[in-house]
């Protein structure tokens, strides 16, 4: 008797052994979600954004489905810093609405969902909008107009005659767009050594030029290329 | 008198079929429409397909669509019209110009159509419940006359569409005269005073015909802050079938069964207990990382434990 309650008792903790080294089946609908991204930061975002409901109306990748509002090319989202626009507004919903359905209000979330859902909106925004201006042949602009635009957008951390000096010598016109779009001394993730935890300088400059870019219009695009292809 | 499942089964569809029916046709139809494979228990599951949201609702997509409903275990489905017609909107086409086509195409639809796709269901042991059909002031009399043909076709017993009270006291005629009936979708705009979303607004629409029954929509009357179980026990007798979904309250977010505050569980036993035939659509918005066949199952053992 003692043998067989051994045995038993030998069974039944192996079993349990097994059943806790057996990996978690975690489910993840990789053809609508697409491959998990690199920067967890984003892939967070991008999971949170999907588990609320956003991408439902809205579309993943801001294709937005039905009435919900286009995020792609909304002037509310192009204005939003850091979720002072779009933060507020998910937290109230838009209950008065010439809509079938309301947009619902989402107040019971934690300030870090809010965050993560404004980052993937940002992000998703960016992607789309760069790839709309990508897609846009190169054509001629108004150097005149670039020249405006530059002093309005641009000149509170470039000048021509300083770190943009005979910017139009060095690139061709497609070289100029494509930094101009796509800077590359921007790509740099965001540190989290304590010395640098807080280099508002790149954070700031990364900030500014990924809004730039979520706001561009393409004779917009076409009239700064002008100008800097000018600077000689 | 005892009635078995498989008997009640006959009663709840012949039900649901004939509601201005006579008793015979009603008959008639539970003999050759047997109980299909989402009735649980007695209550007749089915589902809105919106829950497939990477799927495209196109007649394209309709095979996999049927294949998806088969592998969730439904054998009813609300079946949105755009997996039915055909699209003009193809580029350089106006949208006026594309909407002229779609009309001459269900005046004059291809022989056979419809028929053809009624097979497809069929085959597959998929019944269609309703028609979704969003009809508006662009449709002429004789439109929306042949969208019920073409519905009944295709074996459904009501039309159901997102408008508001002014297109519903225009197709007070249509229903009555094809056998069917108009399905109301109350949704939560509770500042459109044309829309569906509070309890008076629904009992005015119902008021206009007979043949205007409530296709109750559980996540959006929550939403609205109405009261699902204190409608469906006033009105049971004016509801066709619910669209079983979870929201929370106040013009809340969707949620997954039983993380918000729609009574799905008290909802689903009161069709139970009182055996009424009333058909419950599964329709959910809420986010999930899993595919949608997978969050279909959960839910669906969501209702399944319900009326366990």
């Amino acid at each position: 008797m003692t043998r067989i309650l051994t045995s038993i008792c030998v069974v039944a903790f192996a079993a349990s052994i097994a059943a806790q080294s057996t990996p978690v089946h975690r489910s993840y609908d990789i053809e609508f979600l697409g491959a998990p991204l690199a920067d967890p930061v984003l892939q967070h975002a991008k999971e949170t954004f999907v588990l609320f409901g956003c991408a439902y109306c809205h579309g993943l990748n801001l294709v937005s489905r039905g009435e919900a509002t286009d995020l792609m090319h909304s002037a509310l989202v192009g204005r939003d810093e850091n979720g002072n626009r779009i933060g507020p507004l998910l937290r109230a919903g838009i209950p008065q609405t010439a809509k079938l359905s309301p947009m619902p209000q989402f107040s019971d979330l934690s300030d870090q969902q809010i965050a993560a859902i404004v980052t993937w909106i940002h992000y998703a925004r960016q992607q789309g909008r760069y790839q709309e201006l990508t897609a846009t042949p190169v054509r001629a602009g108004d150097a005149t107009a670039g020249k405006a635009y530059f002093e309005r957008s641009c000149s509170m951390c470039h000048a021509v005659d300083r770190d943009l000096s005979g910017i139009g010598r060095k690139f061709e016109v497609s070289a100029l767009r494509a930094a101009m779009l796509d800077p590359k001394g921007l790509k740099a993730e965001r540190s989290f050594t304590a010395a640098r935890l807080h280099d508002t300088k790149l954070a700031s400059a990364q900030q500014r030029h990924q809004a730039l870019l979520e706001n561009y219009a393409p004779e917009e695009v076409a009239n700064l290329v002008a100008y800097l292809a000018s600077v000689r | 008198m005892t009635l078995t499942r498989r008997g009640f089964g006959k009663v709840l569809l012949a039900g649901v079929s004939g509601f201005a029916a006579p008793r015979s046709a009603r008959e008639a139809f539970a003999q050759t429409h047997p109980p299909n494979r989402s009735l649980i228990n007695g209550v007749q599951f089915g589902l809105q397909p919106f829950c497939y949201h990477d799927l495209a609702m196109t007649r394209e997509n309709r095979g996999a669509l049927i294949r998806r409903l088969v592998r969730n275990g439904m054998g009813m489905v609300e079946l949105h019209a755009t997996w039915v017609e055909p699209r003009f909107n193809d580029p350089g086409v106006s949208a006026a110009a594309a909407r002229d086509s779609l009309r001459a195409w269900r005046l004059s639809p291809p022989a056979g159509y419809y028929r053809g796709i009624r097979k497809e269901l069929d085959d597959a042991g998929i019944a269609v419940f309703t028609y979704y059909v969003n009809f508006d002031d662009s449709y002429t009399d004789a439109e929306i006359d042949a969208t019920f043909e073409g519905a009944k076709i295709l074996g459904a017993r009501g039309c159901v569409g997102s408008f508001g009270l002014a297109v519903s006291r225009r197709l007070v005629p249509f229903p009555g005269r094809h056998g069917m009936f108009i399905g109301l979708h109350n949704h939560d705009n509770l500042s459109d005073p044309d829309a569906y979303a509070s309890e008076a607004s629904m009992v005015t629409g119902l008021s206009m015909s007979p043949d205007f029954k409530m296709m109750l929509d559980t996540r959006h009357f929550t939403a609205a802050d109405g009261d699902c179980v204190g409608f469906l026990e006033r009105h049971h007798d004016r509801i066709a079938g619910m669209h079983v979904g979870d929201r929370r309250k106040h013009n809340g977010r969707s949620a997954p069964f039983g993380e918000g505050d729609a009574p799905i569980i008290e909802l689903l036993r009161m069709v139970r207990d009182n055996r009424w035939p009333i058909v419950a659509l599964l329709e959910f918005e809420h986010g999930t990382l899993r595919p949608e066949v997978e969050e279909v199952d959960l839910m669906f053992d969501y209702c399944k434990r319900a009326v366990a």
